[in-house]
């Protein structure tokens, strides 16, 4: 068994890696990644995955039902980490894949995979936590750099984590990109991986925090039809149901993590493309508790004032 | 119940758990009960929306989870809820708040046409609670009528009696009801809750609405209710609204850290966030019942 092997396998009990097994996986992930195009070509049969965001146990869920990479070709859509009790082995699991099997497996980046955000939403603590130091933290947050920002499906799905941009309306506009950077505050790159789709409006809206775009139905149509494409898919919104279609079945948000932050009870989805690209949805609940490494964490009594 | 309390521990204080796996207890004449359910699920969170007559609502409202505490004999019930907490926002509709990266967004060059919305996606709330009177009049031959009528607070000058609630009593029963969350699309925090423990003196809650906009501020919205168990038909409520809030920029001048990071729970700062309103008041029962 090769070291790569035995790495993922222990990755998938949740044991973490060693610091300088980290190091050494990262800098052979960032070979695999830094060729890869900001639109990453996906052939299908493909299985489409949104946000995990650190539920490892649901991941499994996830490979149980979908099935073990590379026996099944898989596309995340970023929002590996943060949030969730294991961002590190989450992430380093999909990573070992990744540099296992690099053609059955391609990961985008989520607006989570960010040195920023990290630090916020919990992925910089746990790493501190689980190693003593931030290293490892910064190899992570440097492959971050090197995700795909998309992916195209057979020419006819066009997938990315957030939505679309007003800078963007061909996907050569998107190849252009230099996306080897922290994301950034504005621009093309931070709209792909901050946008959502709205109800209310037609075109574009702002959200009323001042930063963040907006786009309604007849943007959609406009893009999948300068770029003759079928539909969008993409991710970083919680459905109660796990996926939802929008504005005539032109986009779908996909959610693959259930019971999201271990409390909301809803369900999570990944969407299943044969090779002719014939969508199957496969819902899921979140991991048995008694499958999780960590008994229920029960609220204690506190003498709150 | 989430805490496993000693059984003798309940009897002795005359208290019992309530039935039927739910989660909460009968004590001196009170029954308290809290409901913890999964998120509204689309065509729930649709249907709220026209009620509320909103476009938008918080990514995980928890409609269905409640705190009741219902004091059987006089009919009072004081109970916390997503949907009325909603209402006060939708009423109060404070003008949004624009995230740091706003100021650089200003000059990034816009589509053609794009509307801005301009609702307070960081659902403040003035909520403190709902409260009604339920009185059940038997005719008997199995015929009931409920009639419901409304209480109000009065402005008072007695406070809530913080040294007895430091003594640590036994709690019977503690819960902690998440009412709406939303992650501000990963700006920070909006979390509405109540908190309850229940003594064999007297029941405690914290209905907190904790608000954090990265880079931006801090906001405190607590209100809390102390009642002490005695005899009397009408029992005794006391209810203190605090509200708090500043900015990052004031906190790190006084020398706080300007890093959200350092603000993951409210309790790190909650005492040293200014007061901004404060307030006692006591539930009056209308006599004419």
């Amino acid at each position: 068994m090769s070291d790569l092997d035995r790495q993922i396998e222990q990755l998938k009990k949740c044991e973490p890696l060693k610091e300088s097994e980290v190091k050494a996986l990262c800098l052979k992930a960032m070979e695999i990644l830094v060729e890869e195009s900001n639109v990453q070509r996906v052939d299908a049969p493909v299985t489409i995955c949104g946000d995990i965001h650190g539920q490892f146990y649901d991941m499994k869920e996830l490979f149980k039902v979908g099935g073990d990479c590379p026996k099944t070709n898989y596309l995340f859509l970023g929002d590996f980490v943060d949030r969730g009790f294991y961002s590190v082995e989450t992430f380093l699991l999909l990573l070992a894949l990744k540099v296992r099997y690099p053609d059955r497996i391609t990961l985008i980046r989520g607006n989570h995979e960010s040195r920023q955000i990290t630090q916020v939403y919990g992925f910089y603590d746990e790493c501190l936590r689980k190693y003593g130091s931030v290293n490892v933290w910064r190899y992570c947050t440097d492959i971050f750099d090197y995700l795909s920002l998309s992916a195209l499906i057979e020419n006819r799905i066009f997938s990315v984590h957030g939505g679309l941009s007003p800078a963007i309306s061909t996907l050569d506009q998107i190849r252009i990109i230099d996306r080897k950077q922290e994301v950034p505050h504005d621009g093309a790159m931070c709209d792909l991986l901050w946008s959502d789709p709205e109800d209310i409006v037609d075109g574009w809206g702002l959200s009323p925090r001042g930063a963040g775009f907006l786009f309604g139905g007849s943007v959609v149509t406009s893009f999948n039809h300068s770029n003759n494409i079928d539909y969008i898919c993409r991710a970083h919104q919680l459905v109660m149901e796990g996926y939802k279609w929008m504005f005539n079945s032109q986009i779908v948000t996909v959610w693959s993590a259930p019971n999201y932050c271990y409390r909301c009870g809803n369900v999570a989805a990944i969407l299943e493309l044969d090779e002719n690209l014939n969508k199957q949805f496969r819902v899921f609940d979140a991991a048995p508790q008694e499958s999780r490494g960590t008994p229920a964490k029960k609220p204690a009594p506190d003498y709150f004032l | 119940m989430d805490v496993e309390t000693d059984e003798k521990e309940l009897k002795a204080a005359g208290a019992e758990p309530l039935s039927d796996g739910r989660r909460g207890l009968r004590i001196h004449g009170w029954e308290i009960e809290s409901r913890k359910r999964s998120i509204l699920n689309s065509s729930e969170h649709q249907l709220w929306e026209q009620k509320l007559q909103t476009s938008h609502l918080p990514e995980m409202v928890f409609g269905k989870s409640s705190l009741v505490l219902k004091h059987v004999n006089s009919g009072i019930k004081i109970h916390f809820n997503a949907f009325d907490a909603l209402n006060g926002w939708k009423q109060e509709a404070l003008p949004p708040v624009e995230v740091p990266a706003a100021a650089k967004w200003k000059f990034r060059s816009k589509p053609l046409q794009q509307v801005i919305l301009d609702y307070d996606y960081t659902f403040t709330t003035p909520y403190c609670g709902s409260e009604t009177i339920e009185i059940y009049t038997d005719y008997g031959r199995g015929e009931i009528s409920q009639r419901t009528c409304n209480l109000h607070w009065e402005d008072c000058e007695e406070k809530i009696d913080v040294v007895s609630l430091a003594s640590k009593e036994p709690i019977l029963f503690y819960d902690e009801v998440v009412l709406y969350e939303d992650e501000l699309a990963d700006n920070g925090v909006s979390l509405l809750t109540v908190k309850v423990r229940v003594m064999p003196s007297c029941w405690f809650l914290l209905l907190r609405f904790w608000l954090r906009v990265d880079g931006v501020l801090m906001r405190l919205r607590d209100t809390r209710m102390h009642c002490v168990f005695d005899v009397s038909a009408n029992p005794i409520l006391l209810r203190e609204s605090c509200w708090r809030e500043a900015t990052f920029k004031t906190l790190s001048a006084i020398g706080h850290p300007s890093d959200p990071a350092a603000y993951s729970d409210p309790s790190i700062i909650s005492q040293r966030l200014p007061i901004i309103k404060h307030k006692t008041q006591k539930l009056k029962v209308p006599d004419n019942l």
